[in-house]
């Protein structure tokens, strides 16, 4: 049983952004989660990485309310969250999320579907919210197509747009919930860039992903996940290139 | 070094598409005249056709009587074509029931007010398109009742009633007024006294000054029309396809607001809502829309206080729209159900709260995919309004029922039958038509 490392880049663990204690979860009797515990810091960027099932996805969606869980405790910035599943309106002004399938909203344009959460929650009026939106969606490079509709653009810039939707919210953390996996390979590297630019803007993230040139990249710390447990938590260069223990590294030679 | 070896890539350029082109001959012979069984066929369903339209024609146009007095006379001219006559000496009451001659102008008003009320929307670029619809809907009513009940404010017009048809006339001349003035490039009444409200009030600029100018206007317009004094018609004067309108159209546009509200009851998870939603579906849609009207005619007054008894119109209404509502309800539910978690899933990330994720993300998404089965209930709908010829509303049905009971025009049973048969079908293809058209303009921009 590996608990959570605090082996984070000094400076960066000023003030824990979120932290998990002994969360766990069953789906029906299903074992999802066990004991997980982890620390986000303040502007760390978190990769989490494990085979298919293991948990990692169930365990950023608990952070972001999308699944509830039976025991155990997050707090976001201090701030505990109910266990159940009830829409908590401080943990979506705090956090956004990108999904796998990007989840645009396929009636409104680009523009719309990154301005409806600021003219509805935020109040702004229709000028400012599309000042915002323009200025995100010019951040990732694809303001060119604001007036689109989103089956008309492909995969990787699907989920830009979904970036910058998330982003139009101010989010003070940012999940990413294998944000690359369905898309061709021509395309993931135009998301993995948006992400590393936001990156590089301070911006506190848990990634899950199977890119590791990413992780390698970025990352400041890499969580390994099997079977609902965190297995190894460490800096990007002791996880992927000297990992301690066995299913780690047999993991990480299927996938490099 | 390596690069200089490779091969550049040139694409292949694009080809015309192969056509094998036929002219239409050709394609009659080969879609027709196949073989000896097809050209027999076809043959055949040609001679049908052509008797078939013969005989219609004949009786319908070359046969027919366009002017008589009586049946007789149309008998002693034509004796097998129609006599349209008795129709045309009956369309008025056709399409006004009783109500009088002289008054019948204020349905035709009303009529295309509400018509003109919507009219805006044909315009795709204009701003806040969606406030018209709702004001349509709860607004226009009461207006439309003003003018078809009439009377006099303060007398036979209620207080409330007073009120909303101010309010809506209100509406009604600024929303004319500003697309007159955006149309000539000016901006907008409401843009323009905003300075002052906002002197007044601090917050909600825009929204300020459009509820003054709306406030002003409707006073205006509640002075003007308390000094015109419209001859009450009560509603059992009501009648004719008019009638037969106000309840299709009142089924259409209720049953969407009461069918969302109870397909996202049956879908709530608070045990209450969604036992008393599915039983009310349930209820409804196992019993005939026949028994439905009885039941709210001879059970409905029987709950209400005594005293309180409502007209048999708005029981009817009543009827009808919780009709509608129940199989609009499954409909929408379908749609709703078609809808992926992922949707929902993103605009709660987003933390957009059960209402805002219904009324922005979920809801317009189903509504689009169920155009369709919401077209088809709608024109089922229109026609299923002929059912309260039965209970005794002189709709366009009874009122064609009885130019047969005229003494005049006695037994003239099919000519008025054929009339309205082809005003539904105009009526139910133009849907139909206006449906196929929506679904190629929203599927235009999604895949």
């Amino acid at each position: 049983m590996t608990l959570s490392d605090p082996q984070a880049p000094a400076g960066k663990l000023s003030r824990p952004a979120i932290e998990i204690d002994n969360l766990n979860k069953w789906f029906g009797s299903y074992h999802a989660l066990r004991d997980v515990s982890l620390t986000v810091g303040e502007q760390e960027i978190m990769v989490v990485c494990g085979p298919s099932g293991s948990g990692k996805s169930t365990l950023i969606r608990c952070l972001n309310h999308l699944e509830e869980y039976q025991e155990g405790r997050i707090c976001v910035f201090g701030q505990e969250l109910a266990r159940d599943q009830k829409s908590d309106r401080f943990i979506h002004q705090t956090m956004g999320m990108v999904f796998q399938n990007f989840n645009l909203f396929p009636h409104l344009t680009v523009l719309q579907n990154c301005t409806l959460g600021l003219t509805w929650l935020r109040k702004k009026t229709e000028s400012e919210a599309r000042d915002i939106a323009m200025g995100l969606l010019e951040r990732v490079g694809i303001e060119h197509l604001a007036d689109r509709f989103p089956g008309q653009l492909s995969g990787g810039q699907q989920q830009r747009v979904a970036i910058s939707r998330s982003l139009a919210m101010d989010p003070k953390i940012m999940l990413f919930d294998e944000p690359t996996s369905a898309l061709d390979p021509e395309m993931v590297k135009e998301v993995l860039d948006v992400m590393v630019k936001l990156a590089e803007t301070g911006m506190t993230m848990v990634c899950v992903t199977h890119e590791m040139q990413f992780a390698r990249q970025v990352a400041d710390r890499v969580v390994f996940m099997q079977d609902g447990e965190i297995v190894e938590v460490g800096p990007p260069e002791q996880v992927l290139l000297h990992p301690q223990w066995d299913r780690t590294r047999e993991f990480l030679n299927h996938i490099l | 070094m390596s690069e200089q070896k490779l091969k550049h890539f040139v694409p292949t350029p694009p080809r015309l598409p192969a056509t094998n082109e036929q002219n239409l001959l050709r394609r009659i012979q080969k879609q027709c005249f196949n073989s000896i069984g097809n050209s027999l066929l076809t043959i055949s369903v040609l001679v049908l056709i052509y008797y078939v339209a013969k005989s219609f024609l004949d009786w319908a146009v070359f046969n027919a009587v366009w002017n008589a007095a009586t049946r007789r006379e149309c008998m002693d001219i034509s004796p097998d074509g129609a006599c349209w006559a008795g129709v045309i000496d009956w369309f008025n009451g056709l399409i006004y029931g009783r109500y009088p001659d002289e008054e019948q102008w204020r349905v035709n008003g009303g009529v295309v007010m509400g018509l003109l009320w919507l009219l805006p929307l044909m315009n795709r670029r204009i701003a806040y398109r969606n406030s018209i619809l709702i004001s349509w809907i709860t607004l226009y009513p009461f207006l439309g009742a003003y003018m078809f009940l009439g009377g006099t404010f303060g007398q036979d017009v209620g207080i409330i009633h007073m009120v909303f048809t101010s309010l809506a006339a209100g509406y009604f001349i600024l929303l004319y007024l500003n697309w007159m003035l955006c149309a000539a490039g000016q901006s907008s009444l409401p843009e323009r006294v905003t300075p002052l409200t906002s002197k007044l009030f601090r917050r909600g600029q825009h929204m300020n000054g459009f509820l003054l100018v709306w406030a002003v206007l409707s006073i205006l317009c509640g002075v003007a029309l308390a000094q015109v004094n419209l001859e009450p018609v009560p509603v059992d004067r009501w009648g004719g396809l008019f009638l037969t309108l106000i309840i299709a159209s009142f089924a259409i546009t209720m049953s969407i607001p009461v069918g969302i509200l109870l397909a996202l009851g049956r879908r709530s998870k608070l045990p209450v809502i969604h036992w008393l939603s599915m039983m009310l579906i349930e209820l409804v849609r196992a019993v005939p829309l026949i028994t439905v009207l009885f039941m709210a005619v001879t059970l409905l007054p029987i709950f209400l206080p005594s005293g309180a008894e409502p007209d048999k119109l708005s029981q009817v209404l009543f009827a009808v729209c919780l009709f509608a509502g129940a199989y609009m309800a499954e409909n929408i539910r379908g749609g709703l159900q078609a809808i992926p978690d992922g949707q929902y899933e993103a605009a709660q990330t987003l933390g957009l709260g059960y209402w805002l994720t219904m009324g922005l993300i979920i809801l317009p998404q189903a509504m689009r995919l169920m155009i369709p089965n919401i077209m088809t209930s709608f024109i089922s709908m229109l026609k299923d309004t002929t059912l309260v010829s039965i209970i005794g509303l002189f709709d366009i049905m009874l009122m064609a029922r009885n130019i047969s009971n005229d003494k005049n025009w006695i037994g003239l049973h099919t000519e008025p039958l054929a009339l309205i048969s082809i005003l539904f079908f105009v009526m139910c293809y133009g849907m139909s038509q206006y449906s196929l058209n929506l679904e190629k303009r929203l599927k235009a921009h999604r895949s």
